[in-house]
């Protein structure tokens, strides 16, 4: 391991880009069930690139409303401001996890529409096993993978070593640790805590390779977990590594999943993905 | 011409085309080619069984094994192709680390490819098939070469 990378990759994530102060503010007023639509305007009323992408979402195929939605206002009480603030979230994470990811091979858009995937069959599954997670799911499992964003330089440089015989058995996310002393899922949950994320979120991102290792377990973790082995098995973004990942029994057998369920997201989770991921895209 | 199969889905093709499909990971890339007739397909499932989702089933055949394999046979017979003159390819059914039965989608897709296979008395030519590895084809219907691509290495099957 080498120190010196790892101070590297430190200040790499101090220098990450930040999210829109707004963006934040949804979040923290998503968890409050108090919350009314008038606040919700409040805050997008004076962003005025987050209107216009609402705007073009709400419009989108994937709502299928029957008529043109023109404000935010309109907008909040056609889909709920829940779904909307998803959705806002979601399209300041696509300008952020859009952009091509050395080292793991993932061109321009494809971590964007793993992440993506990841969400909906986050979404499918607790639907399916009907398990009591916030919607805060969803915005995590779409930043799950953001630390490859910062860590894919480092994987590159040292892709020689990496495609040596002896880790070839060992989860990627441990031959990340052995030659950095860090991995991607750590990496990005201490993004996630700069942006002053729930802590919720933050175990989820953490752990999602290795859920038996949390401190506290919980479904959260364990749906984000297995919906990424899913959408990888299926080649939903699926980079250099493979399926070099070692998905947990325990996880599954915590939330109640067996095969059936298994196959079930898989097929539904395809087509959601596949629209949600262009309708969402920023700017596009 | 190049044609890419997306996943789920199957595209067929004839003399200059080329057929490619990416990022297979536990789905099953099937290359189908008929030398003299120069028509090929390739098919890229996800899951073994329709009977998982029959609605999706019957939108998109191309999903499952079980309903994509007879598909990609019929359209190659309506090219012109013939059963006893097709040679047989397999890629992909790959797996994650471990040794979780829930998580072998690969393997499964694999076992119902040999049983619709050997059913109707069709041998596989060749194959590169299990592991970790997320693989991409290049199927090349004018010769029928079938070229794979993992981690930057290609090599023919």
């Amino acid at each position: 391991m080498n120190q010196n990378e790892l101070k590297l990759i430190l200040e790499d994530v101090k220098s990450f880009p930040s999210m829109p102060a707004a963006a934040l503010k949804l979040l923290t007023l998503l968890k409050d069930e108090n919350t009314t639509n008038a606040q919700i305007e409040q805050i997008l009323r004076y962003e005025p690139g987050l209107t216009a992408n609402i705007l073009k979402l709400t419009n989108s195929a994937y709502f299928g409303l029957p008529t043109k939605i023109g404000s935010v206002r309109q907008a909040v009480l056609m889909i709920g401001w829940k779904k909307l603030t998803q959705i806002v979230l979601a399209s300041c994470v696509s300008a952020i996890v859009d952009k091509p990811v050395q080292g793991y091979d993932l061109s321009a858009g494809e971590l964007w529409r793993h992440s993506v995937a990841v969400s909906v069959a986050s979404e499918i599954l607790v639907k399916e096993l009907k398990l009591p997670v916030s919607d805060e799911v969803f915005t995590a499992a779409l930043l799950h993978d953001v630390g490859k964003m910062v860590l894919g330089r480092y994987v590159k440089e040292d892709i020689a070593v990496i495609d040596g015989e002896d880790m070839q058995d060992m989860p990627f996310e441990q031959v990340e640790r052995s030659m950095f002393g860090i991995d991607h899922a750590e990496i990005g949950a201490n993004i996630l805590k700069r942006w002053l994320f729930p802590p919720g979120m933050i175990s989820a991102v953490r752990w999602h390779h290795d859920p038996d290792a949390a401190p506290k377990s919980n479904h959260m973790i364990d749906v984000v977990h297995v919906a990424d082995v899913l959408c990888l098995m299926s080649g939903l973004g699926i980079g250099r590594e493979g399926l070099q990942y070692r998905p947990s029994p325990a996880a599954c057998e915590r939330i109640g999943m067996n095969e059936q369920h298994l196959e079930k997201v898989v097929s539904q989770t395809l087509q959601w993905a596949n629209d949600l991921a262009a309708s969402l895209q920023a700017d596009s | 011409m190049n044609h890419v199969v997306a996943v789920g889905d199957m595209k067929t093709g004839c003399r200059d085309d080329m057929i490619v499909t990416h990022a297979l990971g536990s789905c099953l890339g099937l290359m189908v080619y008929d030398p003299a007739a120069q028509v090929g397909g390739l098919l890229h499932a996800m899951l073994p069984l329709s009977k998982i989702n029959l609605q999706k089933a019957s939108e998109n055949p191309f999903m499952f094994v079980d309903t994509g394999v007879p598909e990609l046979f019929r359209q190659l017979y309506e090219l012109g192709g013939q059963k006893s003159r097709m040679v047989i390819k397999v890629a992909g059914c790959g797996q994650p680390l471990g040794n979780s039965e829930m998580f072998k989608i690969g393997e499964r897709n694999y076992t119902i490819l040999k049983k619709l296979l050997w059913k109707n008395n069709i041998m596989i030519e060749a194959e590169d098939v299990g592991g970790v590895a997320s693989r991409t084809v290049y199927f090349d219907l004018s010769t029928g070469q079938v070229t794979i691509s993992s981690k930057g290495v290609k090599k023919e099957l």
